[in-house]
């Protein structure tokens, strides 16, 4: 989340979309009731379904799945058109006045200039601003001519711009000729909400800025309904990019919020549990470009890149401190300047590892073994039924668990004979872990907050801690790469490991290391003030890229300090009332609990809205203050003009995205899913994302409404169950025993079908039963001009559970139904929206 | 059955009449013990002021067990009392004249009265309260018992039942007071004859002449 | 819980005076439900379970979110989910939580024979005391709400206590602890119902519900739990919550006239037998010539 759940009460205007937080995050979602109740706020849900969340709404569309970029396309034209936008915000807050190359195009062929068919990939050269200064808005005449010359590789340190936002190649007026096509016609073709009902939403969306008023704030709220597409990023950029036009970024009650789906993901995240980065979201090194520790630096460390005539605080060109800082926590004193702070020791990733990969690879024979702590591998990834296929190619697999899971019994999965069986080679260690009261440590909520938890009680019988069994497993590596030797040992001989009990170190020890310490005396003349070597840091504004501090991720740097751990703090004061508790755990970075605050006030570093006053310019003392920690510059007057978006280079919000950061365009465009029941009306020759590749094993098939596929099929959870272990908790199987499917009436009718019926859903690659809920809160649809259905089914029984063991279910995982297609951004599957057919069981 | 089953008895004794055999004693008297247990268990449940009787019965809990069970054994002692003596119950012409001079018989003025069977009016008229008594107590009742099992919907049958159960009960009680009161204190000699099964012939010929006549008479001249 | 720990205002199959009666008043307590503000997430339902230590039960699939169709004897607090189209043909998903209402006029107690199985105590908890309870469900014939519920095997009826223990020990009750968006609320019955009023004006005048109300009905004395629902004029499509509920006629005509009625009539039955033997006398019938002695 750019801001925090307590934050949500601030608002005057929710979007909820891609997410059901009454049913996924209820304790979250009291922050949104406290905004309805105390301020009136107004709640908007878009939803393939009637759900809990949208029980409480003030306005419901129901859209189909996977169309979310059409309707937010349709949002910011109509802000656009009806002059609903933050004027000085976007001028000044944003790249809307940057001048983009010449040669760049937009897709209104459903393909950005660049694309190469053969590789399905974008030379991404003209996705870039333009070198220069400022520029007449007729056009031609201003631009200067060295531009075209020469294509830098970055982007350009002194960007073309026109402040007036008239050129036609400005980032705005491409923005906005990107989005007249998704005129409320248009939406309604794609999406299925009537057009009365999207301008309804339109009004009310953008009434927050109505004769462009800047003190209301309206947020942005989603979760895994709009990651898992083949374009999730893009949607997401999609709503940055309205949020950024009516200048609700930075401000309290705004932003754009990703309720995160466990209680510990976004520390996942942090923590790097994505292959392509490492922790604090530095990049992975890639073996083709980082010849070196210089190499790497230089590449993932951006220049600022900005009008000559405003100021880029571009605060990632940090990152060597960041690097160095991280190695030095890896490996110790191994880590020196002479060989390159033992950059060499780090692995480097030269393609794609993400999830799906990894699947199809133990499918086609390539990966040996798989360790799986803390997640249930057959049933999390799409195509279940190719997941159990691929761990019966798998020499051996570990499961460390809590309960039997259907990962650890693969090979008794339903539709496995006792002769199969016996041919599986697999061989399975079954770990007992802890569970989460079980454990101390700590959780990182949405909200980016670092919560210490101590355990409750200890684990049972021979169950151990996740950091005991990893521990072990390691130090048994490093003695037998100590005594066989190996190709490149050195990794592991040198990773530092200096627990106090290295079978088992204590979180708290290694919450310490991650948050990193002085290895010498360092001083900060500015402050006066001096660490002493040992001593933990205070903050990430004391790395340094010369050795003198380890930081295990930059940004935890803070969370223990000399005062102790910050995140065990449990303070309630809240001076100003906006929810801030500065005393309340710890928030990444710096403890600020909304970031790029700076973007609250106006240039002069006034609050838009005094009475959400967060941070502002204190002329006197010639600093900013608030009641957050500014996220900025806290020197930087408001005449120097530095940008509020301190980890972009441009030191602005990125309405364009250059250089394909962002594989799939630099704007959004719609594409339907890969499994889609139309072609796309935009440009039904180009239907669906240009750059998603499809698998290609035998398992990885997909359908097509010719085939009969013709019913929309969308996943998700329900409050009541917890992914796939709740289902071995009596109380919440009391709560809801049985899964199901949710059926529209109409359907239902049409197949002569009751509730608590059993029904028969079948994707392209394997079938789903289980007993119909007949409901009224899904609705049939007319999509461009088709009658469509949306079905849906909750995901969480598989084959091993309370009601699963009793017999009481069909045994069969919901992702059986799931295509094995990702987004090319974040690697995210699509579990949202694919297409199957229904029939009764 | 009929009153013909009471005269080898009677002839075998001497003097004696018997009017009831031992198993229309046992009948009545195991009829006796479920009512009066349910009465007193019943008021119990009726009022706080009558729940001695539910402590003297074992408690509230032990009271509440045995009640409905009660309930049955007296239904089912109604029905072998009602195949029993359907045909004694059957009203005469002499019992219609008898009913008409009820007046002289609350007055005990019993020779101005007309003669009649085995039964007057009267303990037949009892004897009806507590057959159609037990039909809507026990038909009240198992909606009473199974309370739980009636769905929400179907509500209105709990209330059809309290208001019969207690309608029917004091129905009962009444005719009870009286039967308990003539059968003791008032009719002389008839307490007895529910005990040892036997009347004198003067008991007989006051109360009963018609059947006196009839049990007297000898074999041969019998229907 | 122990009646010794609160006072007691009401209780029933008592013959005499309510015991403690007169002394020293508590404030009424009163448990607030925003139904406008449920998301139906059954927070109250594990913590009702857990808090009163309820043995788990074993559900099915009813083609609906809800856990089960009503209340049970081990699951007291059930939220009821309910489609219900509007005559705009908006669709509405209504949760309301469902549990005991502890009326101020309560029918379960009224029709309570047994000597102090349900007692109403000062602070306004209607509280069944199992010890006490003879087992004979009257008391579900006197609930206009369906609450209690009978346990077959130990005979004995249960039902939602509003946490007696933990509000005697200054808690909220643990369905209340629980609720996670702030629908449930806790307090002194004039508190709630000032906060309830405050919410339904806000719905009628800001979020376009112009029948938005208080649900406290008169008919059985106000509740000890009140909603406030978008539309007032019509609860039943709140999972059937009654319009105007009241203690059925027949348990009221049973327990109050008909009972004097009935006591005065069986006195009177006794009294004119004794009356009638005093005046007429027993019927003796003439001694017997042939009898052989007297038989008593």
């Amino acid at each position: 989340m750019t801001n925090g759940y307590i934050d949500i009460k601030n608002t005057d205007l929710m979007l909820i979309m891609g997410g059901n937080p009454a049913e996924c995050h209820p304790c979250g979602f009291k922050w949104a009731i406290e905004a309805k109740r105390t301020r009136n706020a107004k709640m908007i849900v878009v939803d393939p379904r009637f759900t809990r969340t949208a029980s409480t709404a003030d306005l419901f569309l129901q859209i189909r799945a996977g169309t979310d970029i059409a309707f937010l396309g349709g949002l910011i034209r109509y802000a656009i058109e009806n002059n609903r936008v933050a004027r000085d915000f976007l001028a000044n807050y944003t790249n809307a006045a940057f001048l983009v190359q010449e040669g760049f195009h937009l897709p209104e062929d459903g393909l950005y200039s660049g694309f190469d068919p053969a590789t399905q990939t974008y030379d991404k050269s003209t996705w870039n601003y333009q070198e220069g200064g400022p520029t007449s808005s007729t056009g031609a005449a201003g631009d200067p001519p060295a531009a075209k010359a020469e294509k830098p590789a970055g982007l350009p340190p002194n960007v073309a711009y026109d402040f007036r936002l008239q050129h036609p190649r400005t980032v705005y007026q491409l923005l906005k000729k990107q989005y007249s096509r998704y005129t409320p016609e248009m939406v309604e073709r794609i999406t299925g909400i009537p057009r009365a009902d999207f301008l309804r939403a339109a009004e009310l969306f953008t009434s927050i800025r109505k004769d462009g008023d800047m003190k209301k704030v309206a947020t942005i709220i989603y979760a895994v309904g709009w990651t898992q597409h083949t374009f999730g990023t893009q949607i997401i950029r999609t709503a940055a990019i309205l949020q950024l036009l009516l200048g609700n970024v930075g401000r309290a009650g705004g932003g754009v919020n990703a309720l995160r789906g466990h209680s510990n993901i976004q520390g996942a995240t942090d923590m790097a549990g994505i292959f392509d980065i490492l922790p604090g979201y530095l990049k992975m090194p890639n073996p083709a470009t980082d010849a070196d520790f210089k190499a790497y630096v230089g590449r993932i460390t951006p220049k600022a890149s900005k009008p000559a005539v405003w100021d880029s605080f571009n605060y990632w060109s940090n990152t060597p401190k960041f690097a160095v800082s991280f190695l030095k926590t890896m490996y110790g004193a191994q880590a020196k300047m002479e060989n390159d702070w033992a950059f060499h020791y780090l692995p480097k990733i030269d393609r794609n590892y993400g999830w799906v990969q990894i699947w199809d690879e133990m499918y086609r024979g390539k990966v040996k073994g798989f360790f799986a702590f803390g997640m249930n591998g057959v049933m999390i990834g799409p195509d279940s039924q190719k997941n159990i296929d691929a761990l019966k190619k798998a020499e051996w697999v570990v499961v460390c668990e809590i309960y039997p899971d259907e990962t650890s019994e693969f090979w008794c999965s339903p539709g496995i004979t006792p002769e199969e069986m016996k041919a599986i080679p697999t061989t399975v260690y079954r770990l007992p872990g802890a569970g989460f009261a079980e454990k101390d440590g700590t959780f990182v909520n949405s909200s980016r907050w670092l919560q210490w938890k101590n355990a409750a009680l200890p684990p049972p019988g021979q169950a151990k801690v996740d950091q005991e069994i990893l521990a072990r497993v390691f130090l048994k590596v490093r003695e037998l790469y100590q005594k066989e030797g190996g190709k490149f040992p050195d990794p592991i001989l040198h990773l530092a490991w200096d627990y106090t009990n290295p079978a088992n170190p204590s979180l708290a020890e290694v919450a310490k290391e991650i948050n990193g310490k002085a290895l010498a005396d360092i001083t900060d003349p500015k402050l006066a003030q001096t660490i002493k070597a040992g001593q933990q840091l205070p903050g990430f504004a004391w790395l340094r890229d010369d050795g003198t501090t380890s930081s295990g991720n930059w940004l935890y740097c803070g969370s223990w300090t000399e005062a102790g751990p910050q995140m065990a703090r449990r303070g309630t004061e809240d001076p100003s009332g906006l929810g801030i508790y500065p005393n309340w755990a710890w928030s990444w970075p710096a403890n600020r609990r909304v970031l790029y605050n700076r973007a609250s006030c106006d240039l002069e570093g006034k609050p838009w809205d005094p009475s959400r006053a967060q941070v502002w310019w204190a002329e006197a003392a010639q600093k900013w203050v608030g009641n957050d920690v500014p996220d900025f510059n806290v020197n930087s007057p408001p005449k120097d003009h530095m940008g509020p978006f301190i980890m972009n280079p441009e030191g602005v919000g990125r309405l364009f995205v250059p250089l394909g950061i962002i594989a799939d365009g630099p704007f959004p465009e719609h594409y339907e899913p890969i499994e889609s029941p139309i072609e796309n009306p935009l440009h039904p020759r180009q239907s669906s994302n240009p750059v998603v590749k499809k698998m290609a094993t035998p398992a990885d098939k997909y359908g097509t409404p010719a085939q009969g596929f013709n019913v929309v099929c969308t996943t998700y959870r329900l409050t009541e169950h917890y992914h796939y272990w709740t289902k071995n908790n009596p109380v919440n199987v009391e709560l809801v025993p049985e899964p199901f499917v949710e059926i529209p009436v109409e359907l239902a009718e049409e197949m002569g079908l009751r509730g608590g019926e059993r029904v028969k859903v079948s994707s392209a690659r394997s079938a789903y039963v289980a007993k119909a809920m007949v409901t009224r809160r899904i609705k049939p649809m007319q999509i461009d001009g088709k009658r469509v259905y949306q079905i849906g089914i909750p995901i969480h029984w598989g084959y091993r559970g309370i009601s699963e063991d009793a017999g009481r279910t069909a045994k069969n995982p919901a992702n059986r139904l799931t295509p094995t297609v990702i987004d090319p951004n974040a690697f995210t599957p699509e579990y949202k929206g694919f297409l199957v057919k229904i029939e009764k069981a | 059955m009929s009153a013909s089953r009471t005269i080898p008895s009677a002839e075998a004794r001497a003097g004696g009449i018997l009017r009831y055999t031992f198993g229309e004693r046992l009948i009545h008297w195991i009829a006796a013990f479920s009512y009066v247990y349910d009465l007193v268990t019943g008021l119990s449940f009726w009022s706080p002021y009558l729940f001695l009787g539910a402590a003297a019965a074992g408690g509230g809990p032990t009271a509440r067990f045995w009640h409905p069970w009660l309930g049955v054994l007296f239904a089912a002692t109604m029905v072998w009392m009602y195949a029993m003596w359907c045909g004694d119950m059957a009203t005469s012409d002499a019992d219609r004249a008898w009913w008409r001079a009820r007046r002289h018989y609350i007055r005990n003025e019993d020779e101005k009265l007309p003669a009649i069977g085995r039964f007057n009016y009267g303990q037949k008229l009892f004897f009806r309260v507590m057959l159609w008594g037990i039909v809507l107590l026990l038909l009240s009742g198992v909606g009473l018992w199974l309370t739980d099992s009636i769905p929400w919907s179907l509500r209105w049958l709990r209330y059809l039942a309290i208001l019969v159960h207690v309608i029917a009960a004091l129905a009962t009680m009444a005719g009870f007071i009286i039967h308990v009161y003539m059968g003791t204190a008032m009719v002389r000699g008839s307490f007895t004859s529910i005990v040892s099964g036997e009347v004198t012939p003067a008991w007989a010929r006051m109360h009963h002449r018609l059947w006196y006549e009839q049990v007297t008479r000898p074999p041969s001249t019998r229907k | 819980m122990s009646q010794a720990t609160l006072r007691i205002q009401k209780i029933s199959g008592h013959p005499g005076p309510v015991p403690g009666a007169g002394t020293q008043r508590d404030l009424q307590v009163c448990k607030l439900v925003d139904v406008t503000t449920c998301i139906g997430c059954k927070a109250c339902e594990v913590a009702c379970l857990e808090w009163n230590g309820l043995p788990y039960a074993t559900t099915s699939f009813d083609n609906t979110y809800q856990t089960m169709p009503e209340t049970t004897w081990n699951f007291w607090n059930l939220i009821k989910f309910s489609e219900h189209q509007q005559e705009n043909g908006t669709l509405m998903w209504l949760m309301r939580k469902d549990q005991c209402m502890h009326c101020a006029e309560p029918g379960c107690l009224m029709a309570c024979p047994a000597d102090g199985a349900i007692v109403q105590y000062d602070n306004g908890i209607v509280d069944f005391q199992q010890a006490n309870c003879i087992g004979c469900g009257y008391c579900i014939a006197g609930c206009p709400f369906n609450i209690p519920k009978f346990n077959s095997h130990t005979k004995k009826v249960f039902k939602c206590t509003l946490c007696a223990d933990r509000v005697a020990e200054g808690l909220e009750p643990a369905c209340i602890k629980a609720c996670p968006t702030g629908c449930l609320h806790f307090g002194t019955k004039s508190d709630m119902a000032g906060l309830a009023e405050a919410r339904a004006r806000q719905l009628r005048e800001h979020s376009g519900f112009a029948n938005a109300g208080v649900y406290d009905p008169p008919g059985v004395g106000g509740t000890g739990v009140i909603y406030v629902l978008h539309d007032a004029a019509n609860p039943e499509a709140y999972g059937g919550l009654p319009k105007d509920p009241r203690i059925p006629w027949v348990v009221r005509l049973w327990k109050g006239p008909a009972k004097w009625v009935g006591n005065l009539a069986l006195a009177g039955g006794l009294v004119a037998a004794a009356v009638h033997y005093m005046r007429f006398g027993p019927k003796r019938a003439p001694e017997d010539e042939s009898r052989k002695g007297e038989r008593p």
